[in-house]
């Protein structure tokens, strides 16, 4: 037979192993908060489903790791009482090193050496139960990927002897009896189950007798060389006793013949078909009906090949538009069929691209899960107390942005609990309660979702900030003492700032403010910071449901054509803009009832403006610093695009956040204008 | 006619490795469960020729899956899959009317071996 290739499983296993994992660690997080039983049982079957999957694997690191896990787990099933903080401590730990091991493995690297940990482990189950752990079985990888495999442990089958004539007990009104002596073979791991199993199915035969070793030694594994000997009472004859044993895994048939019976003997009934024997104590215990598994019912796809499809989607949109394109310069009669179809297959395409971002779809839990178990830690090294709480996790984002969330969410909880929650004696000097609270709040706002991190903290003070920001050269001091303390909260998100102040552990990791803005703004989101000194801190994202699909308004400035979202324009004015009034330099234009800025785009983007006079379309926008108006050539229309990622070096372009092609084939730039006015 | 077969473990893992097994082997997997109310349920709708249980899962495990399909169908042939550690459970397991088991980590031939016997089709 051919070998199992492992490595086909490894995908899986990665997967399934962390999703198993990342259940371990919610329910310990959990059972520190409340020990109920349901949560032991819980975490015994994730430890277990990991062991049994890395063992198949031959990931013995894992294996034995999650064994000890069970080990303790099951240890503590009968009195949650002995679940010390010592355990619990050395079940996070364990389940940390399971993480970073599966990934190891994922990755194809050594994995990181749990020695110590081990020993921790080996030594807390001492403690706990007053036994060494047992060993772990696990399978040999390397043979297993190179060779066929090792020999199934198959006994010879014993020399058939000549078929003896049944021996007749007619005169007692017995069935027949035989001798009868069997092998457990030396390989079999579990002696003791397997001498049950033949003793189960010997007894269905008939009555035994004269059982050696006794059915509880039998049942302990303890059968000297493997040999187990009885008599049997059984019409089925020696063919039918045959026939039993050879449809026995690793039991080798030593002998059957024909016995004397001892009529005064008492049978041996312990066993008997039906179901007499008392099942082991605490055994079923484990298997009470559980939480919902919701998860059985769902297929799993690799991420690449979601990216994929929407990657194909896309394609399939901008060929649609190509064809409507070209359609436009037929005949007109042969038009209006060729642009129905094209309706139609527009219609599908856009359907097909609605379902496929709906399968990407993602509940923000994927990372808001991490956060009770980080913010525990966090708040563990920094001696704070923290009390997290998380509503709306259930709303969903495409996965995109969820995947370029997960750092900088983590990075916004540390910095609150690192710099925003004080040590649990100022609080209390301060009339707050003892505990911080960290608040994770995310809803929809028609087509965005607001994501909050607050925390009631000291809060951030914006003369700091400005000092900082001066100190490193991003501003003079005459424009930081300009600013408003909410523009002085954003200087946080400036390189070098948020993390100049004191550098932790915990916050000093590379990821500042600035990271997070990166990160918000290049998935479409914009990053607020509220803060109020002795109050707290206030985080806001506003997220783009999708990052694929975008409104965009056309425009022309000078002989570039570009795209804004149209999302983003706020308003569309126009004026002659030699009427327009002026302050000092800048011409303003009325807006409501206020005068905004005009920025002329060609001059932003450094292309010839066009010699055109007169009256020219003005767009409202936002800009970092309050609303603006854009002066563009002329408004070009709308087109419905798929943005594509610039890629180096074009991402290092500030003011660009992507490219897109459009129907007429000509590739677009697409314009951050916040970013391209603070350039 | 190929062996029917009907796969049951809460692990997609497991189920997708023993699925391999089975069909290298020859047999025919018609179906697969995550937990012991699936694998009654896909008993009773399947009547497989063969049935591999894993022990511990959510909801009902593999030995009240085994003893409700054993009284449903006394012949039916079920191998438990199971770890060192749960022999115990194991002969539970057994007294409910299991016909064998395997343990795991387990390779092909071994389960092969296991499943040819127990349908009689040992050497």
């Amino acid at each position: 037979m051919a070998p199992v290739d492992m490595s086909k499983y490894l995908g899986l296993f990665v997967s399934e192993a962390t999703e198993h994992l990342e259940s371990l660690g919610r329910e310990l997080l959990a059972l520190e908060k409340e020990k109920t039983r349901d949560r032991v049982d819980a975490m015994f079957r994730h430890a277990h489903s990991v062991k049994g999957m890395a063992s198949s694997m031959g990931f013995e690191g894992i294996a034995v790791l999650a064994h000890r896990v069970e080990d303790l787990v099951d240890g503590v099933r009968g009195d949650l009482g002995l679940l010390s903080r010592e355990i619990v401590d050395a079940l996070f730990a364990a389940t940390d090193a399971l993480s970073a091991q599966v990934k190891a493995a994922a990755a194809g690297q050594v994995p990181p050496d749990t020695a110590a940990l081990l020993e921790l482990l080996n030594a807390r189950v001492v403690a706990l139960t007053g036994q060494p752990p047992d060993p772990t079985s696990v399978m040999d990888a390397t043979v297993e990927n190179t060779h066929p495999g090792r020999p199934v442990p198959r006994p010879d089958p014993a020399p058939p002897p000549p078929p003896q004539p049944a021996p007749s007990q007619a005169g007692l009104g017995l069935p027949p009896r035989f001798a009868v002596r069997v092998k457990i073979a030396h390989s079999c791991q579990v002696p003791g189950v397997r001498a049950f199993l033949v003793h189960k199915k010997l007894s269905a035969l008939g009555a035994v007798h004269e059982l050696r070793p006794a059915l509880e030694e039998l049942k302990a594994g303890r059968i000297p060389d493997g040999l187990i000997s009885l008599e049997l009472e059984t019409p089925a004859g020696e063919t039918g006793v045959r026939h039993a044993v050879r449809n026995i895994s690793e039991v080798e048939l030593v002998s059957v013949k024909p016995a004397v019976p001892k009529p005064a003997a008492p049978p041996e009934v312990a066993g008997a078909p039906g179901g007499a024997a008392p099942a082991p104590a605490g055994a079923g215990a484990a298997e009470k009906p559980k939480e919902p598994d919701t998860g059985s019912r769902t297929v799993r796809v690799k991420t690449e090949l979601l990216d994929y499809f929407l990657d194909a989607v896309g394609e399939l949109m901008l060929a649609t538009a190509r064809i409507r394109e070209v359609g436009k310069v037929l005949p007109a009669p042969v038009r209006p069929p060729l642009e129905e179809a094209v309706y139609r297959l527009h219609a599908l395409v856009k359907d097909l691209h609605d379902k496929v971002m709906s399968v990407r779809m993602t509940p923000l839990s994927v990372i808001t899960d991490r956060l009770p178990r980080a913010a525990r830690d966090i708040a563990r090294k920094r001696g704070r107390e923290v009390e997290l709480s998380i509503t709306g996790a259930e709303i969903e984002l495409d996965r995109a942005i969820i995947d370029d969330l997960s750092d900088p969410l983590l990075h916004l909880l540390r910095n609150c609990i690192d710099h925003g929650i004080e040590p649990a004696g100022q609080r209390v000097e301060a009339q707050k309660a003892p505990a911080g609270r960290v608040a994770v709040t995310v809803r929809r706002q028609r087509d965005r979702v607001v994501l909050e991190v607050e925390d009631d903290g000291r809060g951030m003070d914006p003369q700091k900030l400005k000092d900082a920001a001066v100190a490193r050269g991003h501003l003079t001091a005459e424009a930081a003492g300009r600013m408003t303390d909410r523009e002085a909260f954003m200087l946080a998100c400036l390189p070098g700032v948020s993390t100049a102040a004191d550098v932790s552990d915990i916050s000093g990791r590379g990821v500042g403010m600035d990271a997070v803005k990166r990160a918000v703004e290049s998935v479409g989101g914009t990053l607020e910071i509220e803060s109020e000194k002795g109050r707290g801190t206030r985080f806001t994202l506003r997220l783009p449901l999708t990052v694929a699909v975008v409104n965009l308004l056309l425009v022309q400035a000078g002989a570039e054509i570009v795209g804004l979202p149209i999302g983003k324009v706020l308003a569309v004015l126009e004026a002659d803009h030699a009427a327009l009034s002026r302050s000092r330099e800048t011409p303003l234009i009325a807006h409501g009832s206020s005068l905004l800025p005009v920025h002329v785009l060609a001059e932003l983007l450094h292309v010839p403006p066009s010699p055109r006079t007169g009256v020219r379309p003005y767009l409202v926008m936002e800009s970092d610093t309050g609303k603006v108006a854009l002066a563009v050539d002329r408004l070009l229309g709308q087109e419905e695009v798929v943005l594509k990622a610039l890629s180096r070096p074009l991402d290092l372009v500030a003011g660009l956040s992507g490219v897109t092609i459009l129907g007429s084939g000509r590739p677009i730039f697409i314009l951050d204008v916040p970013r391209l006015l603070a350039a | 006619m190929a062996k029917r077969v009907l796969v049951v473990d809460d692990a997609i893992f497991m189920r997708n490795m023993i699925k391999d097994i089975f069909a290298s082997g020859g047999f025919e997997v018609v179906g697969e469960a995550a937990n012991g109310l699936e694998a009654v349920e896909k008993y009773k709708e399947l009547k497989p020729d063969l049935i591999t249980m894993d022990i511990v899962m959510p909801f009902k495990s593999g030995i009240e899956a085994t003893r409700e399909i054993i009284k449903q169908d006394a012949n039916a042939v079920i191998i438990m899959c199971s770890a060192l550690g749960q022999e115990s459970l194991v002969m539970e397991a057994i007294e409910a009317g299991a016909s064998d088991f395997i343990v795991k980590p387990f390779r092909a031939e071994d389960v092969l071996a296991v499943v040819k016997k127990v349908l009689g089709e040992g050497a």
